[in-house]
Protein backbone atom coordinates (compact mmCIF):
# COMPACT_ATOMS: atom_id res chain seq x y z
CA UNK A 1 0.00 0.00 0.00
CA UNK A 2 1.17 3.56 -0.90
CA UNK A 3 1.76 5.91 2.00
CA UNK A 4 -0.02 9.12 1.87
CA UNK A 5 1.72 10.51 4.97
CA UNK A 6 5.20 10.12 5.75
CA UNK A 7 6.69 11.48 8.97
CA UNK A 8 10.09 11.40 9.92
CA UNK A 9 11.92 12.78 13.22
CA UNK A 10 9.39 15.46 13.66
CA UNK A 11 10.28 17.97 16.03
CA UNK A 12 8.46 21.24 17.34
CA UNK A 13 9.71 22.95 20.65
CA UNK A 14 8.45 26.51 21.57
CA UNK A 15 11.18 27.68 23.50
CA UNK A 16 12.27 25.09 25.91
CA UNK A 17 8.92 22.83 25.81
CA UNK A 18 9.46 19.91 23.08
CA UNK A 19 5.76 20.09 21.74
CA UNK A 20 6.74 16.84 19.45
CA UNK A 21 9.50 15.05 19.90
CA UNK A 22 10.96 12.66 17.54
CA UNK A 23 7.87 11.56 16.23
CA UNK A 24 8.02 8.90 13.25
CA UNK A 25 4.67 7.67 11.27
CA UNK A 26 3.43 6.99 7.90
CA UNK A 27 -0.35 6.67 7.54
CA UNK A 28 -1.59 4.76 4.20
CA UNK A 29 -4.16 5.66 1.90
CA UNK A 30 -7.09 3.69 3.53
CA UNK A 31 -9.63 3.86 6.76
CA UNK A 32 -9.47 6.43 9.50
CA UNK A 33 -6.58 7.12 11.66
CA UNK A 34 -7.01 8.21 14.86
CA UNK A 35 -5.04 10.43 16.76
CA UNK A 36 -5.03 10.33 20.18
CA UNK A 37 -3.29 11.65 23.41
CA UNK A 38 -4.31 13.72 26.46
CA UNK A 39 -4.53 17.62 26.35
CA UNK A 40 -1.31 19.17 25.54
CA UNK A 41 0.12 15.88 23.70
CA UNK A 42 0.91 17.66 20.46
CA UNK A 43 -1.86 16.72 18.58
CA UNK A 44 -3.36 19.96 17.85
CA UNK A 45 0.60 21.13 16.76
CA UNK A 46 0.88 17.86 14.97
CA UNK A 47 -2.60 18.73 12.42
CA UNK A 48 -0.92 22.17 12.40
CA UNK A 49 2.55 21.20 10.97
CA UNK A 50 0.43 18.23 8.46
CA UNK A 51 -1.73 21.85 7.25
CA UNK A 52 1.25 23.50 6.81
CA UNK A 53 0.43 26.29 9.03
CA UNK A 54 3.34 25.72 11.53
CA UNK A 55 6.64 24.76 10.40
CA UNK A 56 8.65 21.95 12.50
CA UNK A 57 11.88 22.55 14.16
CA UNK A 58 13.51 19.98 12.36
CA UNK A 59 12.54 16.78 11.00
CA UNK A 60 10.39 16.54 7.72
CA UNK A 61 6.51 15.34 6.67
CA UNK A 62 5.56 14.52 3.02
CA UNK A 63 1.86 14.47 2.09
CA UNK A 64 1.78 12.39 -0.91
CA UNK A 65 5.10 13.54 -1.90
CA UNK A 66 4.76 17.02 -1.01
CA UNK A 67 5.68 19.46 1.85
CA UNK A 68 3.09 20.35 3.80
CA UNK A 69 1.17 23.55 2.41
CA UNK A 70 2.91 22.82 -1.36
CA UNK A 71 0.03 23.66 -3.79
CA UNK A 72 -0.15 20.41 -5.31
CA UNK A 73 -1.95 19.27 -1.85
CA UNK A 74 -4.45 22.16 -2.63
CA UNK A 75 -8.05 20.35 -3.21
CA UNK A 76 -6.45 17.70 -2.08
CA UNK A 77 -5.68 17.90 1.51
CA UNK A 78 -8.32 19.36 3.62
CA UNK A 79 -8.68 19.99 7.12
CA UNK A 80 -11.26 21.30 9.92
CA UNK A 81 -8.46 23.04 12.43
CA UNK A 82 -9.46 23.34 16.08
CA UNK A 83 -11.26 26.54 16.48
CA UNK A 84 -10.91 28.11 13.31
CA UNK A 85 -13.94 30.34 12.54
CA UNK A 86 -15.64 31.45 9.13
CA UNK A 87 -15.39 34.76 8.68
CA UNK A 88 -19.09 36.35 10.18
CA UNK A 89 -19.74 39.32 7.61
CA UNK A 90 -20.26 36.56 5.31
CA UNK A 91 -23.04 34.06 4.38
CA UNK A 92 -22.26 30.57 5.05
CA UNK A 93 -22.92 29.64 0.93
CA UNK A 94 -20.54 32.87 -0.05
CA UNK A 95 -17.70 31.66 2.00
CA UNK A 96 -17.89 28.25 0.63
CA UNK A 97 -18.29 29.21 -2.51
CA UNK A 98 -15.34 31.47 -2.69
CA UNK A 99 -13.25 28.32 -1.22
CA UNK A 100 -14.33 26.37 -3.81
CA UNK A 101 -13.57 28.87 -6.42
CA UNK A 102 -9.73 29.03 -4.41
CA UNK A 103 -9.56 25.19 -5.50
CA UNK A 104 -10.34 25.76 -9.07
CA UNK A 105 -14.00 25.59 -9.71
CA UNK A 106 -16.20 27.49 -11.60
CA UNK A 107 -19.18 29.93 -9.46
CA UNK A 108 -21.52 27.55 -11.01
CA UNK A 109 -19.84 24.53 -9.72
CA UNK A 110 -18.29 25.87 -6.67
CA UNK A 111 -22.27 26.52 -5.86
CA UNK A 112 -23.08 22.93 -6.55
CA UNK A 113 -20.28 22.04 -4.60
CA UNK A 114 -21.90 24.05 -1.78
CA UNK A 115 -25.07 22.43 -1.70
CA UNK A 116 -23.95 19.19 -1.52
CA UNK A 117 -21.20 19.51 1.05
CA UNK A 118 -23.83 21.32 3.24
CA UNK A 119 -26.03 18.66 2.52
CA UNK A 120 -23.88 16.25 3.68
CA UNK A 121 -23.91 17.44 7.05
CA UNK A 122 -27.18 18.20 7.08
CA UNK A 123 -27.80 22.10 6.88
CA UNK A 124 -28.66 22.49 3.67
CA UNK A 125 -30.79 25.29 4.94
CA UNK A 126 -28.45 27.49 6.27
CA UNK A 127 -27.36 28.24 2.31
CA UNK A 128 -27.79 32.12 3.34
CA UNK A 129 -27.24 32.53 6.52
CA UNK A 130 -24.52 34.27 8.59
CA UNK A 131 -21.97 32.12 10.56
CA UNK A 132 -22.73 34.54 13.69
CA UNK A 133 -26.48 33.53 13.43
CA UNK A 134 -25.47 29.71 13.70
CA UNK A 135 -25.39 27.73 17.24
CA UNK A 136 -22.10 26.20 17.93
CA UNK A 137 -22.71 23.19 16.46
CA UNK A 138 -23.68 24.26 13.57
CA UNK A 139 -21.03 26.47 12.42
CA UNK A 140 -18.76 22.85 13.46
CA UNK A 141 -20.69 21.20 11.13
CA UNK A 142 -20.23 23.93 8.45
CA UNK A 143 -16.22 23.58 9.03
CA UNK A 144 -16.87 20.27 8.30
CA UNK A 145 -18.97 20.84 5.15
CA UNK A 146 -15.60 23.41 3.73
CA UNK A 147 -13.54 20.27 3.96
CA UNK A 148 -15.31 18.02 2.25
CA UNK A 149 -15.39 20.56 -1.37
CA UNK A 150 -14.07 19.14 -4.58
CA UNK A 151 -12.89 15.73 -4.02
CA UNK A 152 -9.97 15.75 -0.95
CA UNK A 153 -7.87 12.61 -0.69
CA UNK A 154 -6.90 13.54 3.06
CA UNK A 155 -9.16 15.47 5.92
CA UNK A 156 -7.85 15.84 8.87
CA UNK A 157 -10.54 17.05 12.17
CA UNK A 158 -9.49 18.34 14.92
CA UNK A 159 -12.03 17.37 17.33
CA UNK A 160 -14.29 17.62 14.87
CA UNK A 161 -17.57 15.95 17.12
CA UNK A 162 -16.50 18.38 20.35
CA UNK A 163 -19.38 20.27 21.00
CA UNK A 164 -21.92 18.36 18.86
CA UNK A 165 -25.05 16.70 20.46
CA UNK A 166 -25.34 12.92 20.75
CA UNK A 167 -27.59 12.90 17.45
CA UNK A 168 -25.50 15.41 14.82
CA UNK A 169 -21.91 13.75 16.68
CA UNK A 170 -23.60 10.59 14.67
CA UNK A 171 -24.20 12.33 11.91
CA UNK A 172 -20.97 13.02 11.53
CA UNK A 173 -19.91 9.98 12.25
CA UNK A 174 -21.66 8.50 9.29
CA UNK A 175 -20.48 11.32 6.68
CA UNK A 176 -16.82 10.09 7.93
CA UNK A 177 -18.09 6.41 7.48
CA UNK A 178 -19.91 7.32 4.25
CA UNK A 179 -16.79 8.70 1.90
CA UNK A 180 -13.69 6.58 3.98
CA UNK A 181 -13.63 4.69 1.42
CA UNK A 182 -12.79 7.38 -1.17
CA UNK A 183 -10.84 10.03 1.65
CA UNK A 184 -8.40 9.28 4.48
CA UNK A 185 -9.91 10.36 7.41
CA UNK A 186 -7.70 11.61 9.83
CA UNK A 187 -9.41 12.47 13.63
CA UNK A 188 -7.92 13.59 16.77
CA UNK A 189 -11.17 13.23 19.35
CA UNK A 190 -11.47 12.18 23.06
CA UNK A 191 -14.20 10.31 22.50
CA UNK A 192 -12.30 6.65 22.26
CA UNK A 193 -15.65 5.28 21.48
CA UNK A 194 -16.12 7.26 18.70
CA UNK A 195 -12.55 6.48 17.14
CA UNK A 196 -13.07 3.41 17.61
CA UNK A 197 -15.88 2.52 15.38
CA UNK A 198 -14.16 4.64 12.76
CA UNK A 199 -10.66 4.07 12.64
CA UNK A 200 -8.28 0.92 11.70
CA UNK A 201 -5.09 2.52 12.78
CA UNK A 202 -4.35 4.85 15.96
CA UNK A 203 -1.80 7.49 16.62
CA UNK A 204 -0.86 7.99 20.38
CA UNK A 205 0.71 10.76 21.69
CA UNK A 206 1.87 11.61 24.76
CA UNK A 207 3.92 14.88 25.92
CA UNK A 208 5.32 15.22 22.52
CA UNK A 209 5.59 11.56 21.96
CA UNK A 210 5.01 9.41 19.88
CA UNK A 211 4.02 6.31 22.02
CA UNK A 212 1.81 3.84 19.93
CA UNK A 213 1.81 3.54 16.21
CA UNK A 214 -0.44 0.75 15.39
CA UNK A 215 -3.36 -0.65 13.24
CA UNK A 216 -6.45 -1.61 15.37
CA UNK A 217 -6.60 -5.53 14.64
CA UNK A 218 -9.52 -7.96 14.15
CA UNK A 219 -10.15 -10.35 16.56
CA UNK A 220 -9.32 -13.51 14.61
CA UNK A 221 -5.89 -12.03 14.47
CA UNK A 222 -5.11 -11.54 17.82
CA UNK A 223 -2.74 -14.39 19.76
CA UNK A 224 -4.46 -13.69 23.12
CA UNK A 225 -8.02 -13.80 22.92
CA UNK A 226 -10.05 -10.80 24.88
CA UNK A 227 -13.17 -9.50 25.37
CA UNK A 228 -14.77 -6.66 27.51
CA UNK A 229 -18.06 -7.62 29.39
CA UNK A 230 -19.58 -4.21 30.91
CA UNK A 231 -22.29 -4.77 32.92
CA UNK A 232 -25.77 -2.70 34.07
CA UNK A 233 -24.90 -3.21 37.55
CA UNK A 234 -22.64 -4.29 40.20
CA UNK A 235 -22.74 -8.04 40.50
CA UNK A 236 -21.25 -9.99 43.38
CA UNK A 237 -18.64 -12.33 42.70
CA UNK A 238 -18.31 -11.69 39.09
CA UNK A 239 -14.96 -11.90 38.95
CA UNK A 240 -14.70 -15.06 40.72
CA UNK A 241 -17.71 -16.85 38.44
CA UNK A 242 -15.97 -15.52 35.26
CA UNK A 243 -12.45 -17.23 36.80
CA UNK A 244 -14.10 -20.38 37.14
CA UNK A 245 -14.87 -20.69 33.18
CA UNK A 246 -13.11 -23.57 31.45
CA UNK A 247 -12.79 -21.02 28.28
CA UNK A 248 -11.47 -18.14 30.87
CA UNK A 249 -7.70 -17.58 31.53
CA UNK A 250 -7.83 -14.27 33.62
CA UNK A 251 -9.86 -11.70 34.43
CA UNK A 252 -9.24 -7.91 35.34
CA UNK A 253 -11.84 -5.07 36.62
CA UNK A 254 -10.90 -2.14 33.87
CA UNK A 255 -13.24 0.08 35.70
CA UNK A 256 -16.66 0.34 37.02
CA UNK A 257 -18.76 -2.57 36.26
CA UNK A 258 -16.29 -3.56 33.31
CA UNK A 259 -14.43 -6.60 32.73
CA UNK A 260 -11.45 -7.56 30.37
CA UNK A 261 -11.73 -11.39 30.28
CA UNK A 262 -8.73 -13.27 28.94
CA UNK A 263 -9.75 -16.32 26.80
CA UNK A 264 -7.39 -19.25 27.37
CA UNK A 265 -4.64 -19.42 25.09
CA UNK A 266 -4.77 -22.05 22.61
CA UNK A 267 -8.69 -21.68 22.64
CA UNK A 268 -9.44 -19.64 20.32
CA UNK A 269 -13.03 -21.20 19.56
CA UNK A 270 -13.75 -22.23 23.28
CA UNK A 271 -16.55 -19.87 22.74
CA UNK A 272 -15.77 -17.64 25.90
CA UNK A 273 -18.22 -15.33 25.03
CA UNK A 274 -20.96 -17.83 24.48
CA UNK A 275 -20.13 -19.31 28.28
CA UNK A 276 -19.82 -15.44 29.59
CA UNK A 277 -23.57 -14.58 28.31
CA UNK A 278 -24.60 -18.12 30.02
CA UNK A 279 -23.02 -17.31 32.98
CA UNK A 280 -24.70 -13.94 33.12
CA UNK A 281 -28.13 -15.73 32.05
CA UNK A 282 -27.96 -18.28 34.67
CA UNK A 283 -27.29 -16.23 37.90
CA UNK A 284 -29.49 -13.58 35.89
CA UNK A 285 -27.26 -10.77 35.62
CA UNK A 286 -27.87 -7.78 33.31
CA UNK A 287 -24.62 -7.10 31.09
CA UNK A 288 -25.10 -3.56 29.39
CA UNK A 289 -22.37 -4.78 26.54
CA UNK A 290 -19.83 -7.58 25.37
CA UNK A 291 -17.21 -6.34 23.23
CA UNK A 292 -15.17 -8.75 21.30
CA UNK A 293 -11.46 -7.37 21.93
CA UNK A 294 -9.93 -5.27 24.04
CA UNK A 295 -11.52 -1.67 23.87
CA UNK A 296 -9.37 1.56 22.72
CA UNK A 297 -9.29 3.00 25.97
CA UNK A 298 -7.79 -0.71 27.09
CA UNK A 299 -5.31 -0.79 24.46
CA UNK A 300 -3.83 2.26 25.11
CA UNK A 301 -4.27 3.22 28.83
CA UNK B 1 -0.58 26.58 -16.91
CA UNK B 2 0.30 27.19 -13.34
CA UNK B 3 0.98 30.75 -13.32
CA UNK B 4 -2.14 30.95 -14.39
CA UNK B 5 -4.04 28.91 -11.74
CA UNK B 6 -1.59 31.54 -9.21
CA UNK B 7 -2.94 34.95 -10.77
CA UNK B 8 -6.55 33.63 -11.09
CA UNK B 9 -6.60 32.73 -6.90
CA UNK B 10 -4.44 36.38 -6.57
CA UNK B 11 -7.92 37.53 -8.05
CA UNK B 12 -10.76 35.68 -6.43
CA UNK B 13 -8.64 36.71 -3.45
CA UNK B 14 -8.61 40.32 -4.73
CA UNK B 15 -12.88 40.05 -6.12
CA UNK B 16 -13.47 38.95 -2.44
CA UNK B 17 -11.75 41.94 -0.77
CA UNK B 18 -13.85 44.23 -3.02
CA UNK B 19 -17.15 42.02 -2.58
CA UNK B 20 -16.69 43.27 1.33
CA UNK B 21 -16.04 46.60 1.48
CA UNK B 22 -19.38 47.15 -1.67
CA UNK B 23 -21.53 44.09 -0.53
CA UNK B 24 -21.09 43.81 3.22
CA UNK B 25 -23.24 45.78 5.33
CA UNK B 26 -20.17 47.42 7.72
CA UNK B 27 -18.43 48.05 3.98
CA UNK B 28 -21.62 50.01 3.36
CA UNK B 29 -21.68 52.07 6.41
CA UNK B 30 -17.94 52.84 5.70
CA UNK B 31 -18.75 53.71 1.92
CA UNK B 32 -21.50 56.20 3.43
CA UNK B 33 -19.14 57.71 5.93
CA UNK B 34 -16.49 57.96 3.31
CA UNK B 35 -19.14 59.83 0.69
CA UNK B 36 -20.22 62.25 3.52
CA UNK B 37 -16.35 63.53 3.90
CA UNK B 38 -15.72 63.62 0.67
CA UNK B 39 -19.45 65.45 0.21
CA UNK B 40 -18.07 68.24 2.71
CA UNK B 41 -14.78 68.53 1.10
CA UNK B 42 -15.82 69.06 -2.21
CA UNK B 43 -19.30 71.09 -0.77
CA UNK B 44 -17.94 73.44 1.13
CA UNK B 45 -14.06 73.37 1.51
CA UNK B 46 -13.37 72.65 -2.82
CA UNK B 47 -15.86 74.89 -4.17
CA UNK B 48 -15.47 77.60 -1.27
CA UNK B 49 -11.22 77.56 -2.26
CA UNK B 50 -12.31 77.56 -5.73
CA UNK B 51 -14.42 80.61 -5.56
CA UNK B 52 -11.41 82.47 -3.33
CA UNK B 53 -8.77 81.56 -5.63
CA UNK B 54 -10.55 82.46 -8.96
CA UNK B 55 -11.71 86.10 -7.37
CA UNK B 56 -10.21 88.97 -8.32
CA UNK B 57 -10.13 90.36 -4.89
CA UNK B 58 -8.24 87.26 -3.69
CA UNK B 59 -5.85 86.56 -6.99
CA UNK B 60 -3.06 88.13 -5.62
CA UNK B 61 -3.07 86.40 -1.96
CA UNK B 62 -3.39 82.96 -3.70
CA UNK B 63 -0.40 83.47 -6.01
CA UNK B 64 1.32 84.43 -2.89
CA UNK B 65 0.36 81.93 -0.70
CA UNK B 66 0.56 79.20 -3.46
CA UNK B 67 4.37 81.05 -4.05
CA UNK B 68 5.86 80.45 -0.58
CA UNK B 69 4.56 76.85 -1.19
CA UNK B 70 5.98 75.78 -4.17
CA UNK B 71 2.24 75.57 -5.72
CA UNK B 72 2.06 78.25 -8.33
CA UNK B 73 1.57 76.11 -11.44
CA UNK B 74 -1.20 74.92 -9.53
CA UNK B 75 -3.43 78.09 -10.09
CA UNK B 76 -2.41 77.82 -13.86
CA UNK B 77 -4.71 74.90 -14.05
CA UNK B 78 -7.41 74.84 -16.43
CA UNK B 79 -9.99 73.54 -13.36
CA UNK B 80 -8.91 74.74 -10.05
CA UNK B 81 -11.22 72.39 -8.47
CA UNK B 82 -9.08 69.49 -9.33
CA UNK B 83 -5.83 71.95 -7.75
CA UNK B 84 -7.37 72.51 -4.66
CA UNK B 85 -8.92 68.43 -4.62
CA UNK B 86 -4.99 67.31 -5.48
CA UNK B 87 -4.17 69.23 -2.26
CA UNK B 88 -6.58 67.53 -0.06
CA UNK B 89 -6.37 63.90 -1.73
CA UNK B 90 -2.60 63.94 -2.05
CA UNK B 91 -2.52 63.94 1.72
CA UNK B 92 -5.94 62.36 2.45
CA UNK B 93 -5.68 59.45 0.33
CA UNK B 94 -2.53 58.07 2.15
CA UNK B 95 -4.13 58.05 5.18
CA UNK B 96 -7.92 56.86 4.24
CA UNK B 97 -5.85 53.81 2.78
CA UNK B 98 -3.44 53.33 5.85
CA UNK B 99 -6.93 52.75 7.68
CA UNK B 100 -9.09 50.91 5.23
CA UNK B 101 -6.05 48.65 4.34
CA UNK B 102 -5.66 48.11 8.08
CA UNK B 103 -7.14 44.52 8.31
CA UNK B 104 -5.88 42.72 4.94
CA UNK B 105 -5.30 39.45 7.34
CA UNK B 106 -4.90 40.22 10.48
CA UNK B 107 -8.32 39.50 11.84
CA UNK B 108 -8.50 36.43 9.15
CA UNK B 109 -5.24 35.32 11.35
CA UNK B 110 -6.69 35.83 14.95
CA UNK B 111 -10.21 34.08 13.79
CA UNK B 112 -8.72 31.09 12.20
CA UNK B 113 -10.44 31.78 8.73
CA UNK B 114 -6.39 32.08 7.21
CA UNK B 115 -6.38 28.47 7.69
CA UNK B 116 -8.95 27.57 5.36
CA UNK B 117 -7.95 29.61 2.78
CA UNK B 118 -4.10 28.38 3.09
CA UNK B 119 -5.29 25.31 1.98
CA UNK B 120 -6.36 26.58 -0.68
CA UNK B 121 -4.00 29.95 -1.73
CA UNK B 122 -0.19 30.37 -1.11
CA UNK B 123 0.76 32.61 1.28
CA UNK B 124 2.47 34.98 -1.40
CA UNK B 125 -1.14 35.00 -3.08
CA UNK B 126 -3.23 35.64 0.36
CA UNK B 127 -0.58 38.62 0.36
CA UNK B 128 -0.91 39.85 -3.31
CA UNK B 129 -4.41 39.16 -3.86
CA UNK B 130 -5.47 41.05 -0.23
CA UNK B 131 -2.98 43.98 -1.32
CA UNK B 132 -4.69 44.18 -5.10
CA UNK B 133 -7.84 44.13 -3.51
CA UNK B 134 -6.81 46.86 -1.30
CA UNK B 135 -5.57 49.11 -4.22
CA UNK B 136 -8.38 48.39 -6.47
CA UNK B 137 -10.60 49.81 -3.75
CA UNK B 138 -8.91 53.18 -3.34
CA UNK B 139 -8.51 53.06 -7.00
CA UNK B 140 -12.15 53.16 -7.29
CA UNK B 141 -12.49 55.72 -4.35
CA UNK B 142 -10.26 57.80 -5.99
CA UNK B 143 -11.78 57.98 -9.54
CA UNK B 144 -15.14 58.64 -7.85
CA UNK B 145 -14.41 61.49 -6.13
CA UNK B 146 -12.42 62.60 -9.20
CA UNK B 147 -15.27 62.22 -11.51
CA UNK B 148 -17.70 64.43 -8.84
CA UNK B 149 -15.09 66.54 -8.69
CA UNK B 150 -15.04 67.24 -12.53
CA UNK B 151 -18.88 67.06 -13.10
CA UNK B 152 -18.49 69.50 -9.84
CA UNK B 153 -16.46 71.64 -11.89
CA UNK B 154 -18.55 70.87 -15.02
CA UNK B 155 -22.00 72.17 -13.05
CA UNK B 156 -20.14 75.75 -12.38
CA UNK B 157 -18.74 76.05 -16.48
CA UNK B 158 -19.56 73.53 -19.18
CA UNK B 159 -16.42 74.29 -20.49
CA UNK B 160 -13.89 72.82 -18.56
CA UNK B 161 -15.30 69.46 -19.24
CA UNK B 162 -12.75 68.05 -21.29
CA UNK B 163 -9.81 69.67 -19.74
CA UNK B 164 -11.42 68.48 -16.54
CA UNK B 165 -11.30 64.72 -17.61
CA UNK B 166 -7.66 64.72 -19.16
CA UNK B 167 -6.43 66.78 -15.58
CA UNK B 168 -8.35 64.02 -13.74
CA UNK B 169 -7.04 60.94 -15.66
CA UNK B 170 -3.38 62.29 -14.90
CA UNK B 171 -4.60 62.66 -11.48
CA UNK B 172 -6.01 59.48 -10.81
CA UNK B 173 -2.52 58.07 -11.60
CA UNK B 174 -0.46 60.19 -9.18
CA UNK B 175 -3.18 58.95 -6.49
CA UNK B 176 -3.04 55.73 -6.90
CA UNK B 177 0.75 55.52 -6.79
CA UNK B 178 0.68 57.70 -4.36
CA UNK B 179 -1.01 55.46 -2.02
CA UNK B 180 0.22 51.89 -3.12
CA UNK B 181 3.45 51.99 -0.49
CA UNK B 182 0.94 52.88 2.18
CA UNK B 183 -1.48 50.13 1.44
CA UNK B 184 1.65 47.80 1.22
CA UNK B 185 3.07 48.70 4.37
CA UNK B 186 0.06 48.03 6.07
CA UNK B 187 0.25 44.53 4.08
CA UNK B 188 3.34 44.27 5.72
CA UNK B 189 2.52 45.36 9.07
CA UNK B 190 -0.43 42.77 8.55
CA UNK B 191 2.16 39.70 7.76
CA UNK B 192 3.36 39.53 11.88
CA UNK B 193 0.10 41.80 13.90
CA UNK B 194 -2.95 40.31 15.30
CA UNK B 195 -4.99 43.08 15.04
CA UNK B 196 -6.28 45.84 12.83
CA UNK B 197 -5.90 48.41 15.54
CA UNK B 198 -2.27 47.35 16.50
CA UNK B 199 -1.19 47.74 12.88
CA UNK B 200 -2.71 51.60 12.85
CA UNK B 201 -1.14 52.24 16.10
CA UNK B 202 2.40 50.39 14.91
CA UNK B 203 1.65 52.61 12.23
CA UNK B 204 1.44 56.11 13.53
CA UNK B 205 4.31 55.22 15.91
CA UNK B 206 6.63 54.66 12.53
CA UNK B 207 5.42 58.07 11.11
CA UNK B 208 5.44 59.76 14.31
CA UNK B 209 8.72 58.51 15.79
CA UNK B 210 10.53 57.50 12.57
CA UNK B 211 11.94 61.08 11.37
CA UNK B 212 12.68 61.95 14.80
CA UNK B 213 14.82 58.74 15.21
CA UNK B 214 16.43 58.54 11.81
CA UNK B 215 17.22 62.53 12.81
CA UNK B 216 19.01 61.34 15.62
CA UNK B 217 20.84 58.44 13.65
CA UNK B 218 21.55 60.62 10.90
CA UNK B 219 23.11 63.09 13.68
CA UNK B 220 25.84 60.99 14.38
CA UNK B 221 25.86 59.11 10.94
CA UNK B 222 24.85 61.27 8.48
CA UNK B 223 24.13 58.53 5.33
CA UNK B 224 21.58 57.92 7.98
CA UNK B 225 19.16 60.25 6.72
CA UNK B 226 19.07 58.21 3.56
CA UNK B 227 16.67 55.85 5.91
CA UNK B 228 13.99 58.58 5.38
CA UNK B 229 12.92 56.88 2.15
CA UNK B 230 11.64 54.28 3.71
CA UNK B 231 8.62 56.09 4.52
CA UNK B 232 5.77 55.91 2.07
CA UNK B 233 4.98 59.74 0.77
CA UNK B 234 8.54 61.26 0.81
CA UNK B 235 7.83 62.17 -2.64
CA UNK B 236 4.53 64.06 -1.89
CA UNK B 237 6.20 67.30 -1.06
CA UNK B 238 7.56 67.53 -4.52
CA UNK B 239 5.15 65.68 -6.24
CA UNK B 240 2.43 68.39 -5.05
CA UNK B 241 3.66 71.33 -7.11
CA UNK B 242 2.98 69.36 -10.20
CA UNK B 243 6.11 71.14 -11.72
CA UNK B 244 7.96 68.95 -13.10
CA UNK B 245 7.79 65.09 -13.76
CA UNK B 246 10.64 63.49 -11.89
CA UNK B 247 10.98 59.33 -12.52
CA UNK B 248 11.57 59.61 -8.57
CA UNK B 249 8.55 60.43 -7.82
CA UNK B 250 6.73 57.22 -9.25
CA UNK B 251 9.87 54.79 -8.89
CA UNK B 252 10.27 55.87 -4.95
CA UNK B 253 6.49 54.72 -4.13
CA UNK B 254 6.71 51.85 -6.56
CA UNK B 255 10.15 50.38 -5.48
CA UNK B 256 8.87 51.37 -1.81
CA UNK B 257 5.73 48.97 -2.16
CA UNK B 258 7.93 46.20 -3.76
CA UNK B 259 10.14 45.95 -1.14
CA UNK B 260 6.95 46.50 1.63
CA UNK B 261 5.57 43.08 -0.36
CA UNK B 262 9.00 41.30 -0.56
CA UNK B 263 9.85 41.52 3.20
CA UNK B 264 5.68 41.00 4.31
CA UNK B 265 6.09 37.51 2.09
CA UNK B 266 9.28 36.34 3.54
CA UNK B 267 7.51 37.23 7.30
CA UNK B 268 3.97 35.33 5.72
CA UNK B 269 5.85 32.33 4.98
CA UNK B 270 7.60 32.04 8.15
CA UNK B 271 4.89 33.19 10.57
CA UNK B 272 2.68 30.47 11.97
CA UNK B 273 -1.19 30.70 11.22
Amino acid sequence: MSHIIQAKNLNKNYGHKHALSNVEFSIEKGAPVALVGPNGAGKTTLFSILCGYIKPSSGEVLIMGHPPGDKALFGKLAALPQDAQLDPRFSIAHQLKFYGQLQGFSAKKSQHEVERTLDLVGLLDVLNVKPSELSHGMRKRVTIAQTLIGSPEIVLLDEASAGLDPLHAREVREVVASLSSDITFILSSHDLNELERLCSQVLYLEQGCLKEHQTLTTPSSDKCRYFTLRMKQQEEGIIEALQQLESVSHVILTQDREFLIKAVAGHEDAGTDIDVLQLCHKNNWQYAQIFNGKTLENQLF
Amino acid sequence: MQFLNNYKRIWILARFELIRLFLTKRGIIALAAFATVWFIILYYLVSSAVAIVSSDVFQDIAKQLFGVLGLTDLLKWPVPELAIYWLIAAYLFPSFALFSASDQTCSDRTRGTLRFISLRATRTEIILGRFLGQVLITAILIAVTILATVLMATYRDLTLFDDGVLQASKLFVDLSIIVLPFIAMMTLLNSFLRSSKMAIVVCTLIFGLGPFVIGLLAYKLPIASQLNYIFPGMQITELLGQTEMALTNYSLPIIQSVLFLIIANIIMKRTSL
